[in-house]
């Protein structure tokens, strides 16, 4: 079992949390080729929560997780994360997300060791050697650091892309089906990743279909389908226009079942 | 002077990390050189057998080989970062675009810089052409060349990168840019070959100077927007 190391500055527990929200978006919408992928949604999700994002495929999850990493740009509406606008003030909401992708990013003729180097050169790592090797034991992969990604299992490469969100100090991680591909051992390390996570307070929105697995973590449910917003539950989490009528308990029901 | 010298290493390192996988996987290198080499021998069967033309024709030709070699390399270097989504999470890191722009071209530049070098060692011996002799004037063209093939192709490649047709585009969008290079660099040649008899070497080597850092200053500066979806 690895041992899950995170490197964020712990809140002080029981203070009251006076950060501006982690994520806020207002009319958000995103077209692809004239259909609306995300068709103008008006969240706030509050600093320190872990959030499940849910809904069918096509819904629109991976889209709202791709704009808020400013790895794509909204057609319409506007967007902040941390109270920084994610147009504006790119480069400093990069400095705060980490987003773990459904692709992973790497580079497959260089060893593990080599991909978390370069990112950790990348993301301004300090103390850079010594965080690649602790993130290399605390994802499992300490003992096939020099071998290059291309000799990599699917769930191998998954891990990997884990170990490279542990180099940064990210307030805001993104995850986009962090379960997908790994085996056992894999999914535990993600579990211990969101209980840490949530401990230091790091606000955390994650798309899975894995909801019973990660209802032990979460704070709230963000349920889209066809880009809107259907249904909100738990706490730290609004829609700042009216859900749907009939609300949770009925269309959200079905989505997400 | 800070956020310079931390835009420098972010470039530095991903040259070497271009570097790194170009020397362990040869994506670009070997492929460019075997078609740089088929187009030399190609251009000398077309000329046929005379010596004296083709001398003459040789700073053409290897030119020619040059910057045909070159648009597959720039692309095959960007393609590297088609792998597994490499481009997206390139681009979500906090670091300025104009130095994820200056690490490409740096990378492009090596090399660009081995292509022109070994292409023209090949016209040295296929024409039997001195180029001993005027190794220095060469080496500059060469380098200039080099520089400015890499300067737009990682630009025109950041463009190309997300096409499905992106082989015919490259060329297409390259290719006439490149028209001021190709000058440049075949008369530069051409003078020093012949040993500079009308003193425009110079001047040939000034607007490749130019072409250069028009093309770097402006690949800096909007190679960002190409980074985004």
């Amino acid at each position: 079992m690895p041992q899950t190391t995170i490197y964020v500055s712990p809140r002080s527990l029981g203070a009251p949390d006076t950060r501006p929200p982690a994520a806020e978006t207002t009319e958000l919408a995103r077209l692809f080729s004239g259909n609306a992928a995300l068709a103008g949604i008006s969240i706030r999700i509050d600093a320190g929560r872990t959030v499940a994002l849910l809904g069918p495929n096509g819904a629109g999850k991976t889209t709202l997780l791709r704009i808020l990493a400013t790895s794509l740009r909204s057609s319409y509406g506007s967007a902040r994360v941390d109270g920084l606008d994610l147009v504006r003030d790119a480069g400093l909401v990069r400095e705060r997300v980490a987003y773990l992708p459904h692709a992973t990013g790497l580079y497959d003729d260089l060893t593990a060791r080599e991909n978390l180097d370069f990112a950790a050169t990348l993301l301004g790592t300090e103390d850079r050697r010594a965080r690649v090797e602790r993130a290399l034991s605390d994802v499992g992969l300490a003992d096939r650091a020099d071998d290059r990604v291309r000799s990599f299992s699917a769930g191998m490469r998954r891990r990997l892309a884990l170990g490279r969100i542990l180099l940064g100090r990210p307030s805001l991680v993104l995850l986009d089906e962090p379960y997908a591909a790994l085996d056992r051992d894999g999914m535990e390390l993600v579990d211990q990743l969101l209980a840490a996570w949530h401990e230091v307070g790091v606000t955390v929105l994650v798309a899975s279909h894995a909801t019973e697995r990660l209802e032990a973590f979460l704070d709230a449910t963000l349920v889209l389908d066809r880009g809107l917003v259907v249904a909100i539950s738990g706490e730290g989490v609004a829609s700042t226009t009216p859900l749907p009528a009939g609300g949770p308990g009925s269309r959200a029901a079905e989505v997400v079942r | 002077m800070t956020a310079l010298r931390a835009e420098a290493r972010v470039a530095l390192a991903i040259a070497r990390k271009d570097a790194v996988a170009e020397l362990r996987g040869r994506h670009a290198t070997v492929s460019t050189l075997f078609f740089a080499a088929i187009v030399l021998l190609l251009f000398g069967f077309a000329l046929g057998p005379d010596a004296a033309r083709l001398a003459a024709a040789a700073p053409g030709l290897l030119w020619l080989a040059v910057v045909f070699a070159g648009i597959l390399a720039v692309n095959r270097l960007h393609l590297l970062e088609t792998d597994d989504g490499a481009l997206e999470q390139l681009a979500m890191y906090p670091v300025a675009r104009r130095a994820i722009y200056a690490g490409k071209a740096l990378g492009g530049f090596a090399v660009m810089l081995v292509l022109g070098l070994v292409v023209l060692g090949a016209v040295g011996v296929l024409f039997a052409v001195d180029i001993g002799s005027a190794w220095l004037p060469l080496l500059a063209t060469v380098v200039l060349g080099a520089l400015g093939i890499a300067a737009v192709g990682t630009f025109y490649a950041g463009v190309t990168v997300r096409l499905r047709a992106r082989e015919v585009m490259l060329p297409l969008l390259m290719l006439p840019i490149l028209t001021p290079l190709l000058l440049g660099a075949v008369k530069a040649t051409s003078a020093a070959l012949a040993g500079d008899p009308f003193g425009e070497l110079a001047a040939w080597l000034q607007l490749l100077i130019a072409f250069d850092l028009i093309m770097l200053v402006a690949g800096a500066a909007t190679y960002g927007f190409l980074l985004e979806d």
